[in-house]
């Protein structure tokens, strides 16, 4: 099917549901239709790093994130750091041995498959769409089409949105729906000041803590604000 | 045969950089050696209009073509001009003396000591970025062989331009989201110490940093760096500034 023809019937699609304003959150809406998924999230990257979701449709996809963000590590990030899909059709058996923390909380949530597909215009790379399905399968030839065009879709709605956004400030159209760990930013002000350290110091220790106690950054980090947590 | 590599090459090369970044005037000017290489003319030149509309010269293969395009803007008469302002081909066209097309452009041309011109328009669907001029010291007009190869340098210039300009866009904007992003981070990270240095909750210690902003006129964002960097004075977190 000619590029275009996908296209529009991927923008179709997403009429269907009332997508008129620029939200990524819509386009993961209609991705696990589109694609043939279980879920679907946008991870956005810059300077090498996870920065944050964009949207998640579901729990399983919020930790398929929310572990990348913590490990530094998984499809989305190789897809990004590597500017390629990336595909693991089957998580439990995987061809290639790698994402040796990600996987097994990944297959525990219940994802069987994992996806990421490059977020780019241009030159411009983003971060990541994130796709997962709770069977072993791979995606055809088809659904990964679909995807390289929604991934491209996806990535121009970032920046249009940006591009009507006040001077200084993230677009609103973005942060609905975006999760962008800001929590882990005020755990970091509050350990550097238990500490007596620098806040670049404090969020080292904080993921030290979350790796040596195998816990989500997230967690971690809403424990130390609920004061249930003090890492001194 | 070797014509026909050399051409493939070229199109191939400037396709190249329709991914990497690079630079439009380099690629114009690559553009302009090609030409003279390839399509048996003596000079070559292109002129891209400026967002504001007027044209402005960008490369050109010579300092005499150079200094011709300089007078064929100033003179606001001439084959690229007016292939800009139709959206057409021009020529080829011999140049003859007290031609009444182009009268100065033509005596100034044949002073130098050209001869003939043709001008293709640099078009990207219905928009003319500019055009390229290609003269010759010969009254030989173009071979429809090489108008052809003009015909598709012109047109692969104009999607490098359309693609560079959108990727220069969007390089800004993801710049723009990512500090606004990092703005946000480190206000974050400021309600965090605050937080911690008044013994109050996130939302208290916003409170009061927005207070301690508003009432000294300072930034929202530059509070925010200071607490960070230790820099902040105490009274901002202090419960008296939060009235």
């Amino acid at each position: 099917m000619a590029t275009d023809d996908r296209l529009h019937r991927i923008l179709g699609s997403l009429a269907a549901v009332g997508a008129e304003s620029l939200a990524p959150g819509r386009l993961c809406e209609v991705c696990p239709e589109i694609v043939g998924v279980s879920g679907a999230g946008v991870m956005l990257m810059s300077g090498d790093v996870p920065r944050g979701s964009l949207c998640a449709t579901d729990s399983v996809s919020q930790l398929i994130e929310n572990l990348q963000y913590t490990l530094g590590e998984g499809p989305c990030v190789d897809a990004y750091l590597q500017d390629q899909v990336v595909a693991e059709p089957d998580l439990a058996e995987p061809a290639t041995r790698r994402w040796l923390a990600f996987t097994p909380p990944a297959l525990d949530a219940g994802a069987r498959a994992v996806f990421g597909f490059p977020l780019r215009v241009g030159t411009v790379r983003l971060g990541a769409l994130n796709l997962y399905r709770d069977r072993p399968s791979p995606l055809t030839a088809d659904q990964h089409a679909d995807a390289l065009v929604v991934a491209d879709v996806a990535a121009r709605w970032v920046l249009e949105a940006q591009a009507g956004a006040p001077s200084g400030t993230v677009a609103a159209d973005l942060e609905t729906g975006a999760d962008f760990h800001f929590a882990v930013h005020n755990a970091a002000g509050m350990v550097s000041v238990q500490l007596g350290i620098s806040v670049a110091e404090a969020l080292i220790r904080l993921r030290a803590f979350a790796f040596v106690h195998d816990r989500l950054l997230a967690d971690v980090a809403d424990a130390v604000i609920a004061r249930t947590l003090r890492l001194d | 045969m070797t014509r026909e590599a050399d051409v493939v090459r070229s199109l191939v090369e400037m396709a190249d950089t329709l991914v990497d970044d690079y630079d439009v005037v380099d690629l114009l000017t690559g553009l302009t050696g090609k030409c003279v290489n390839l399509l048996g003319v003596s000079a070559a030149g292109v002129m891209l209009t400026h967002p504001s509309g007027r044209p402005g010269l960008v490369a050109s293969s010579s300092e005499a073509m150079r200094l011709l395009e300089l007078f064929e803007l100033q003179a606001q008469e001439g084959p690229c001009l007016d292939a800009i302002r139709t959206g057409e081909g021009v020529g080829p066209e011999v140049l003859v003396p007290g031609s009444r097309q182009w009268p100065s452009f033509t005596a100034e041309a044949l002073e130098v000591g050209f001869q003939s011109v043709t001008a293709l328009p640099l078009r990207y669907r219905d928009v003319v970025l500019g055009a390229l001029n290609l003269l010759s010291t010969t009254p030989d007009t173009m071979a429809e062989a090489d108008r052809i190869v003009a015909r598709a340098f012109a047109d692969l210039a104009a999607v490098s331009i359309v693609h560079h300009r959108s990727n220069v866009e969007a390089i800004r904007l993801n710049e723009q989201l990512s500090a606004a992003l990092t703005s946000r981070v480190v206000i974050e990270q400021a309600k965090g110490v605050l937080a911690e240095r008044a013994g109050v909750d996130l939302a208290e210690a916003f409170a009061r940093m927005r207070h301690y902003a508003r009432n000294h006129n300072h930034r929202l964002t530059d509070v925010a760096e200071a607490a960070v960097a230790g820099t902040l004075d105490p009274t901002a977190w202090q419960p008296g500034s939060a009235q």
